[in-house]
């Protein structure tokens, strides 16, 4: 089965200090993506800018609306994504333990639809 | 062999198979409600075909069946997808034939634990579905037990198998390596299915069934796991729980404390089967706190009669081990309990003053163990106020019955 692994994280993290923290974070999550790539498990990822470069697209009654920001104002936002296709939910868990991150946060892991 | 009506039979072969059926099902077509629905299918035609035909082993007969009847399932659902015409129904085949001895039903309900308690699942959902699935307790059984209307329960299944198919559950036994993570689910899930039939002494109808199930599902995985030290513990701590029930009520329906209980009524084997099951966990070497609570029933369970003295010494040494493990305040409160047998009601009640009274204002043993010991102390007009703040909440109705009593004695 193939999951998406959505990394949530307190974008602050990263701001503070020489930006050291994140140097660090980006060289663990290419360790683990060459790992996974040479394992066959991963499928594709990245990592997203912050969120205050994103624009939303919003659709209400029929009309478009954007605004300056993410989809949602809260304190921890999507910061980047794996997908991967592992035998089945536990191997997928297992994964999302070993995503590096610069303090507190959270993995979401999501069943990805297959066609067939 | 003797004669069995086929109602009986097929009553008697789905409790005694039906979790083992459905669990080596699922453990096949990883698919729980295929299980289920398979199974239900294979009960249908039991009831149907064995007026005039009862089999010589009727467990086997279902789990045959059954897995007959999955089969069909599965190849209808491709046939639909694929809209090509529908392929004749399978025959019996050489398997179907040797499988027909029920022991040769794989046991597979320890996987299928494992899924129902999966983390993955919702906490409510998990001693739900394994009731419904490992012990064939019906949805109706279950909402009575768990004081839920079916429609909400029904929902909750629902809702837990269609995650469990969904996102990929696996229907592995995890590896030891995973164990401290999904063992304990396991396990908490267990131990609150097991307190709710443990909670009503009367055990009356709702929990009577289940109390059962959980003598065999903790059998199980005793057997399965027999190097897992709480584990063993657990299923001990069943078994003396159980053991005392004969006696956890008196001759008008009233709840008997256990210091009170007639040690001539416990059941002997049960307590037999509890002790060597904690020696087994012991000589692992590797404690825990399941262990130090089976071991509190233990030191009970240990009494003879009711002329030798109450063991409440360990069962204080037990409590003091269980909170080094813990910081619990139910456990605390326990101990009170019996710190007020060995130093006097007034340094019961000093404890129970130190614990954090609005965490456990809504438990209903709050207040009537203070009342006891105000009583004792006493001290009447407070205590008649918490006998009545325990009344009030309603408890199980032999728990009243011994309220209203202790209140009347005052």
């Amino acid at each position: 089965m193939r999951y998406a692994l959505l990394i949530y994280e307190n974008e602050d993290l990263y701001r503070a200090g020489d930006g050291r923290a994140m140097d660090d974070i980006i060289a663990a999550h290419q360790a683990l993506a060459g790992e996974l790539a040479a394992a066959g498990v991963l499928q594709g990822g990245s990592g997203l800018k912050t969120v205050d470069t994103a624009t939303t697209v919003r659709k209400t009654g029929g009309q478009h609306a954007l605004h300056d920001g993410p989809y949602a104002e809260a304190r921890e936002q999507l910061g980047g994504f794996y997908l991967v296709e592992v035998p089945d939910l536990d191997a997928a868990l297992a994964i999302a333990k070993r995503i590096p991150l610069a303090g507190d946060g959270a993995v979401e892991v999501r069943p990805v639809i297959d066609e067939d | 062999m003797k004669t069995l009506d086929p109602g009986t039979a097929l009553e008697g072969a789905a409790r005694e198979a039906g979790g083992r059926i459905v669990a080596a099902l699922a453990a096949t077509f990883r698919d729980l409600d295929l299980a289920e629905e398979a199974f239900a299918e294979a009960c249908a035609r039991a009831a149907a075909i064995w007026p005039t035909a009862l089999p010589l082993d009727p467990a086997a007969w279902l789990y045959v069946t059954a897995r007959r009847c999955a089969l069909d399932m599965i190849r209808r659902r491709t046939v639909r997808r694929r809209l090509t015409p529908e392929a004749p129904a399978p025959e019996a085949t050489a398997e179907d034939v040797l499988a027909s001895d029920a022991r040769l039903i794989p046991d597979e309900r320890l996987r299928l634990i494992f899924v129902c308690c999966h983390p993955a699942v919702a906490p409510e959902a998990r001693a739900a579905l394994t009731l419904r699935l490992v012990c064939g307790l019906s949805a109706r059984e279950i909402a009575r037990a768990f004081l839920i209307a079916e429609p909400a329960l029904f929902q909750r299944l629902t809702r837990a198998k269609k995650k469990i198919a969904e996102a990929g559950v696996s229907f592995e036994v995890p590896g030891p390596d995973a164990w401290p993570e999904r063992l304990a689910a396991v396990l908490s899930t267990l131990e609150v299915a097991y307190a709710r039939a443990h909670e009503d002494a009367a055990g009356t109808g709702t929990h009577a069934g289940y109390a059962r199930e959980m003598l065999d599902l903790t059998a199980v995985l005793a057997e399965l796991l027999p190097n897992e030290p709480e584990c063993l513990a657990f299923a001990a701590l069943v078994r003396f729980a159980e053991a005392r029930r004969p006696a956890r009520l008196d001759a008008e329906g009233a709840m008997v404390p256990l210091s009170e209980q007639d040690p001539r009524l416990w059941s002997r084997p049960l307590i037999a089967e509890g002790e060597a099951l904690l020696r087994a966990a012991a000589r692992l070497n590797r404690p825990g706190p399941r262990q130090l609570r089976a071991a509190l029933h233990g030191v009970w369970c240990a009494r003879r009669s009711l002329a030798e003295p109450p063991p409440w010494s360990a069962a204080l040494a037990l409590y003091d081990l269980l909170l080094d493990w813990r910081e619990d305040p139910f456990v605390r409160l326990n101990r009170a309990v019996v710190l007020a047998e060995v130093a006097g009601p007034a340094a019961g009640l000093a404890e129970i003053k130190k614990l954090d009274a609005a965490r456990l204002d809504d438990f209903q043993p709050f207040h009537a163990v203070q009342a006891d010991l105000l009583a004792r102390l006493g001290r009447p007009d407070e205590a008649l106020a918490a006998y009545d703040r325990a009344i009030a909440m309603a408890p199980g109705a032999a728990e009243r019955l011994w309220l209203i009593r202790r209140r009347t004695e005052l």
